[in-house]
């Protein structure tokens, strides 16, 4: 499960960043979302995107460090998900 | 074969030669205004006679052999594509409103090549034009005169209004500019200011908006009410300044401090900026707000139109080094960007309530722009790496290069889209900050960026090399004992 939410955050990802950035880089992880070269306007672009696929809202007052790699950001929103 | 649909027209020797260029696009309309719109409706208004700040001069080169016809119908075409090239704009009892006519004619002015070339001849008149104050009720919002040479256009010389561009847009119409003059098929743009107004009436923007809102709130609510604690000098005439800097070195060593952290070079020149609003101001916390492109929704990505709105930096200085307030700014600045969407007449409500709060609304007068498009300087002179930036800084040179009665600012830094230098310019409300205050504020944002990315600059270092580059009269945070 957690593979397709996932998949789906690397979609968005590709999305976001007009194609700089593949989903098959984003979901491989082995650079974070930055080094990859995600920038601000992109990194704004997903959490929008996140937000209104999903139905939640995110919040970025606390650590930031979950929106750098797939694999934590969908943990992260997993847990909004849940906590709905 | 092509039938020209514009008249060039033979004047009098005294009067300046004209063209005539009627367009005819697939509508015309009425739409409240977009949030971008209301933004610069408020701006318009605040500035009054000084409002000619907000006007964007632009210039488009014509390539290859063109005759005057065609570049005047791929000038129709474009204002045939682009509505807000066509809007005009008017108060009624419900609110501003955007009027897009669907006809109408544009008329432009023919000059001859000075000797300095058409490029830049076409520069020089684009900043004359730019002098003069929008009629937004009646003018298109254009001006246009095309630069001939040898009875050849070759360049044309623009100024728009801010209601119908921002930055962005221009990038636009220089990207879609060649075509035009090929006279190719373009697809017509599907988005348009008018379909933006009726989206952003709705979810999620409006849910988008109330956040925005309430994070400037939570801001608003505690942050001092001045820019500057010290009181207001005897100012220049005119009052506000902005002084240039065209720095190789301020741009080289930004390029090389975002390498190293993986942040983008906004992010260090703002930081950068912002360290040294910090240290004349005295006090370890910037605020400022930042101008956004604010295109996050695929739509407006290629929308001609005023889009972009302003976020609010809020940026506690870490003490420890540059390098650190280089990441503290990145992460503020994704929170300012993130709460920069949002209806700017619903923001004015919630600054007015604040202000009878508190008893007046926070002067947030600093202000950051990074006009380049993409965030790069592609031609930057290439260095080897490692390469010792200081001796870079010799060539760097400060000016004085415009003035203006009424623009409000107190501060107000903007990185220019000149491709191959870093151009910082600061506009100062001189009855705060001197012209050499200025001058000093943009030699030590270089000195930093150069110095930062081979120590850990110390807040008071910071200090004592803004005050190395000028003298600085009535910053507190300044003095010798600080």
């Amino acid at each position: 499960m957690s593979g397709d939410l996932e998949r789906r955050l690397a979609d968005l990802v590709a999305a976001v960043s007009d194609g700089e950035i593949s989903a098959e880089e984003a979901l491989a992880g082995e650079h974070s979302l930055s080094a990859l070269g995600l920038t601000s306007l992109a990194w704004i672009r997903l959490v929008d995107a996140i937000e209104d696929a999903f139905g939640v809202d995110v919040d970025l007052g606390g650590d930031l460090s979950a929106f750098d790699r797939v694999d934590a950001l969908a943990a992260h929103v997993s847990d909004l998900l849940d906590t709905r | 074969m092509t039938t020209p649909a514009t008249t060039p027209m033979t004047t009098p020797a005294t009067a300046p030669a004209t063209a005539s260029v009627p367009f005819s696009g697939t509508r015309g309309g009425e739409a409240p205004l977009t949030w971008g719109q209301r933004l610069m409706w408020r701006a318009v208004h605040l500035m009054g006679p000084s409002q000619s700040f907000l006007n964007c001069p632009w210039v488009l080169p014509v390539h290859g052999r063109r005759d005057l016809a065609t570049v005047l119908a791929a000038l129709r075409r474009m204002l045939e594509r682009h509505e807000s090239l066509r809007t005009t704009f008017a108060d009624t009892p419900h609110g501003p409103v955007q009027r897009v006519a669907r006809g109408g004619e544009l008329t432009v002015e023919l000059a001859v090549t000075g000797p300095e070339g058409p490029l830049a001849t076409a520069e020089r008149i684009a900043a004359e034009l730019g002098t003069t104050v929008f009629a937004h009720g009646e003018d298109l919002p254009l001006r246009c005169v095309v630069v001939l040479a040898d009875g050849r256009p070759r360049a044309l010389a623009f100024v728009f209004s801010h209601l119908a561009v921002d930055f962005q847009a221009l990038s636009l119409l220089s990207a879609e500019w060649r075509a035009l003059l090929r006279g190719d098929d373009l697809p017509p743009p599907e988005w348009q200011p008018m379909e933006q107004a009726a989206l952003e009436r709705e979810e999620p923007f409006l849910r988008r908006s109330r956040r925005s809102v309430r994070y400037w709130r939570s801001v608003l609510e505690t942050v001092p009410l001045e820019v500057f604690d010290h009181p207001p000098g005897e100012p220049e005439e005119p009052r506000f300044i902005e002084v240039g800097m065209e720095s190789v070195a301020l741009a080289a060593a930004a390029v090389r401090q975002a390498e190293r952290l993986t942040i983008s070079t906004t992010s260090v020149v703002m930081a950068a900026c912002a360290t040294v609003l910090a240290v004349v101001s005295g006090r370890p916390r910037a605020v400022m707000q930042l101008v956004h492109s604010n295109r996050r929704d695929p739509r407006t990505r290629p929308l001609v139109a005023t889009v972009g709105q302003d976020g609010l930096l809020v940026l506690d200085l870490p003490g420890t080094g540059f390098a650190d307030t280089c990441l503290a700014a990145h992460r503020s600045a994704l929170m300012a960007y993130r709460n920069a969407h949002y209806d700017p007449f619903e923001m004015q409500a919630m600054r007015a309530e604040i202000g009878r709060v508190r008893g007046r609304e926070p002067d947030l007068d600093a202000f950051f722009n990074d006009r380049r498009g993409d965030g790069t300087w592609p031609n930057l002179p290439r260095l080897a790496p490692g390469e010792d930036l200081t001796p870079l800084t010799a060539r760097t040179r400060t000016y004085v290069t415009n003035a203006w009665p009424g623009v409000r600012f107190k501060v107000f830094f903007t990185l220019g889209t000149d491709p191959g230098t870093g151009r910082l310019s600061l506009i100062v409300d001189t009855a705060y900050l001197p012209r050499e205050t200025a001058r000093a504020m943009l030699l030590g944002v270089e000195t930093l960026l150069v110095r930062g990315l081979t120590e850990d600059v110390p807040l008071a270092a910071v200090r004592d090399l803004v005050r190395a580059h000028g003298e600085i009269r009535g910053a507190k945070g300044l003095g010798p004992d600080r």
